[in-house]
């Protein structure tokens, strides 16, 4: 899984390195089919067991291989958790929405317009987090070629919802 | 109208993602990959397990009953995790969303096309396959305005 390299990665401050990111891409983007695998398992599992019991097992199961790699490696080096600000953790509310979401959806409207749905979302969402750097995230104005890759989107969405 | 509320539903879903996206980027800076994802896996364990407690109704297959393949949902989950957290502070959120999207729509469309695990068959069109080349060129030039920037 790669801890280690991440590990390091994290600790450079928030500005793009060149080769690393190039690096990167391909893993970001193997996770993203990995995602998809995971919404084709949810589907038929949220059907036959209930939404809630199937986000469970991800999380449940998620939560335990966690616990382990965590227990076998060591001490971590930064701030104790109860030391961070609380909005940081907040993550975890936030994954179930998703998954529940993606347990209802995939069935009635397939897995490929699932994600072109929650790809809307994401695109719109995540370039205002970077434009206005909200969360604490390095702040990135949008710029031209940005609207180009928004507008690019858009027509994907549009040939996907034609098509 | 069913299906458009549901829609309505997922792309909330997809912002709600993001926002996460950009929070474990955040605490995992800070505390490391495996604790910042600990904490968003354990502490959605419980939200869910308390919705079960209260507002789940009565099944009639239990997680235990269905083929074991069916519950590695979350091994592909963790992963992804992890990338992310590693992955958007390097490459920023935008960038590393639009990444997430191209492979999740590749895969996406071959389970749909080829009906794997269990989902149904839908067939793989010309304009689906022109949408994900439109999707990888919004990635190039996100990476780009990203990269120009650090300059």
């Amino acid at each position: 899984m790669q801890t280690s390299s991440l590990e390091a990665a994290t600790q450079t401050p928030a500005r793009p390195k060149h080769r690393l990111g190039l690096l990167l891409l391909p893993l970001v983007i193997l996770a993203g089919m990995g995602l998809s695998v995971e919404a084709g398992l949810l589907g038929p599992l949220g059907v036959q067991v209930g939404h809630l019991w199937a986000t469970l097992s991800i999380f449940g199961v998620g939560t335990a291989i966690l616990l382990l790699l965590l227990l076998f490696s060591g001490p971590q080096k930064g701030p104790a958790l109860n030391e961070l600000p609380r909005w940081q953790l907040i993550g975890g509310f936030l994954g179930p929405m998703y998954v529940v979401v993606l347990t209802l959806a995939t069935p009635h409207i397939g897995i490929a317009m699932t994600m072109i749905a929650i790809l809307s979302g994401q695109v719109g969402k995540s370039v205002l987090i970077d434009h206005f750097g909200w969360f604490g995230t390095a702040r990135k104005r949008v710029n031209g070629e940005r609207w180009i890759a928004l507008l690019l989107i858009v027509i994907a969405l549009v040939l996907i919802a034609r098509g | 109208m069913n299906l458009i509320l549901l829609l309505v539903l997922v792309v909330a879903a997809g912002a709600v993602l993001s926002v996460q996206a950009a929070i474990n980027g955040r605490l995992g800076q800070t505390v490391g990959v495996l604790r910042s994802s600990l904490v968003t896996f354990s502490v959605g364990t419980l939200v869910t397990g308390l919705l079960i407690l209260f507002f789940e109704p009565a099944q009639a297959v239990s997680l235990l009953e269905v083929p074991k393949w069916q519950l590695t949902g979350a091994l592909f989950g963790v992963v992804y995790m992890m990338v992310m957290v590693g992955a958007v502070p390097i490459v920023g959120t935008a960038v590393a969303t639009v990444a997430v999207i191209v492979g999740q729509l590749a895969m996406g469309m071959l389970i749909d096309n080829f009906g794997w695990m269990g989902n149904t068959a839908i067939e793989l069109s010309a304009s689906r396959v022109l949408a994900m080349l439109c999707l990888a060129l919004a990635l190039v030039f996100m990476y780009r305005s990203s990269t120009r920037q650090a300059d």
